[in-house]
């Protein structure tokens, strides 16, 4: 199972097994990691499983579909180049050490 | 064990209505699944077991048998569960996303609150909860809908009947009268709608399901319309005034989203943890359970306390106060899994980013009327009932 680490503002990290085939979000939840709400339970219809990848890690995820896309518009935290839905990242082996920053808000 | 407690024999519905915090209070300490014979269901009233809950919507049902919303408005969306569910709140999704909020809905929204102050703006005085609220909610969501040709009053009129319709626990005759001629009034503006659209799709709610990859009926658009009128108006309107309250009772907060408009965003967030608008809504489950300490049979009928989940003090330091600087924080004021609100991008839109900016920036020292005070009202649904305001003309 690869390892995906979730950073917090304060610098500490959360090392969550992610089973493959899982969503990012479902294995964050599970473990669980402060800071992912996941209100809509990974329909991507509340953008509370807003998270920032790590640029190296940019090109190794499923492509952004346009649901996804039009949701970062309405993150509560401020949207960048590095933002994702954790629900809709299905977990590869390609993801074994992917960093991702928790933001500061959710809801 | 449950029954031996009975946290809840003794709550009554004047007293839900009047004030419901401390019964729920009493409720998250001694009992927090507990039946509560004068609702006829169990409330559930901690924010993690209902945060628990919508994880597992297989056996917390929203087809709840003789749910009286289904008599009144049909089988909606809000009524059904996983694919079939899925399949209609799919299709109406794409206009209520937060990029068409933003750049098709929002504008739109702007220009409705200016025409309706534009009305009052030289008297100094009004209650913007009639003047301002209730319209400013119906008008934009006549917009969002489809309705070009549906006056205001008509919308609050539906509105009011409908949801009156799917309380009417007594069977009183009236109200089930008033409801059918409401729907009756639905009907007719959604195939009015229906002929406009067909031919000329728009970024409309009715266009959006009329014209999905999976189409929905007329028959399945007219429940869901209902579903909408009533259930889309009350809570903008409700967390509209609800906070204007809280912020002209600390001018503090109101200042510091003037002086930081990102901050008008946390104050809404923080409108509806503190008053939750739907306060309480209705699942059923599919098999016996064990949820916060109680053993539920199978086709238990349940009350989800939102309301309750916001003053959970597990989860908010001091809960009852409105303070929009709390530490970010996790309120479920707008429902969990797959019935998450539909409208929630739009709701924060007409209220955070249009109202309340607007209202302070045109009515110049707006504060509340010393002489008319506000009263509250609701427990289903909740929010101050009038809001009297005077301002510098
Ligand atoms: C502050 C404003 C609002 C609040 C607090 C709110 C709250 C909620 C809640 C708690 C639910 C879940 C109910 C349940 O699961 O039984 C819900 C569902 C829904 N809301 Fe909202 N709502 C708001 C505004 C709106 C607006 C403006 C619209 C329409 C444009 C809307 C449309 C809907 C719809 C269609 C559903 C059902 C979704 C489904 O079944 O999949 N809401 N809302
Ligand atoms: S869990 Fe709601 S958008 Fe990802």
């Amino acid at each position: 199972m690869p390892n995906v680490n979730f950073r917090h503002r304060d610098g500490s990290i959360d090392v969550v097994d992610a089973p493959l085939g899982s969503s990012l979000m479902s294995a964050a939840i599970k473990h669980p990691v402060d800071g992912i709400i996941a209100e809509c339970g990974g329909n991507a219809m509340c953008a509370t499983c807003h998270v920032y990848v790590d640029a190296a890690f940019g090109d190794r995820l499923p492509p952004m579909a346009e649901e996804e896309d039009e949701m970062l518009d309405g993150t509560a935290s401020a949207r960048t180049e590095r933002s994702r839905l954790s629900c809709q990242i299905v977990v590869t082996e390609e993801m074994a050490g992917m960093t991702v920053d928790v933001p500061a808000d959710q809801v | 064990m449950t029954r031996a407690i009975g946290a809840g024999d003794d709550i009554t519905l004047t007293e839900l209505w009047a004030d419901p915090y401390p019964a729920y209070a009493k409720l998250r300490q001694d009992e927090p699944v507990a039946w509560v014979p004068a609702v006829n269901r169990y409330l559930v009233t901690k924010h993690r077991d209902i945060v628990a809950l919508e994880r597992r919507p297989e056996i917390f049902s929203a087809d709840e048998t003789g749910s009286l919303m289904k008599r009144v408005m049909g089988h909606t969306m809000l009524r059904k569960d996983g694919p079939a569910h899925d399949r209609e709140r799919t299709g109406a999704e794409a206009p209520m996303r937060p990029r068409p909020v933003r750049d098709h809905w929002t504008p739109l929204f702007q220009k409705t609150a200016d025409d309706l102050i534009d009305g009052f703006a030289e008297r100094g005085e009004a209650d913007l909860f009639r003047d301002f609220a209730g319209p400013f909610a119906a008008l934009n969501l006549a917009m969002m809908l489809g309705f070009d040709d549906v006056a205001a009053a008509d919308l609050q009129e539906w509105s009011q009947a409908l949801m009156d319709g799917t309380g009417n626990y007594g069977d009183v005759e009236a109200v089930w009268r008033r409801a059918e001629a409401a729907g009756a009034g639905v009907d007719q503006a959604v195939l009015r709608a229906v002929e406009r659209l067909g031919a000329q799709p728009r970024p409309s709610l009715i266009s959006a399901m009329l014209h999905a990859g999976d189409p929905l009926s007329v028959d399945e658009i007219r429940a869901n319309v209902k579903m909408f009128i009533g259930g889309g108006l009350n809570e903008p309107r409700d967390s509209l005034a609800t906070g204007l309250y809280a912020l002209l009772c600390h001018p503090d907060q109101a200042q510091a989203c003037i002086d930081d408009p990102a901050l008008w965003r946390r104050a809404f967030e923080e409108t509806i943890r503190w008053v939750a608008p739907i306060g309480m809504y209705p699942r059923q489950t599919t098999q016996e359970v064990e949820l916060g300490g109680t053993v539920l049979p199978a086709r238990a009928k349940l009350g989800i306390v939102l309301a309750s989940a916001g003053r959970d003090e597990d989860v908010f330091d001091h809960p009852d106060d409105f303070d929009l600087r709390r530490k970010a924080t996790h309120h479920i004021s707008f429902g969990g899994g797959p019935h998450y609100c539909l409208g929630s991008f739009a709701a924060r839109a007409e209220v955070s980013q249009v109202a309340w900016p607007t209202l302070f920036r045109r009515l110049r020292n707006l504060r509340l009327d010393p002489d008319n005070p506000v009263r509250w009202g609701g427990w289903v649904f909740r929010g101050v009932l009038n809001l009297p305001v005077r301002w510098d003309p």
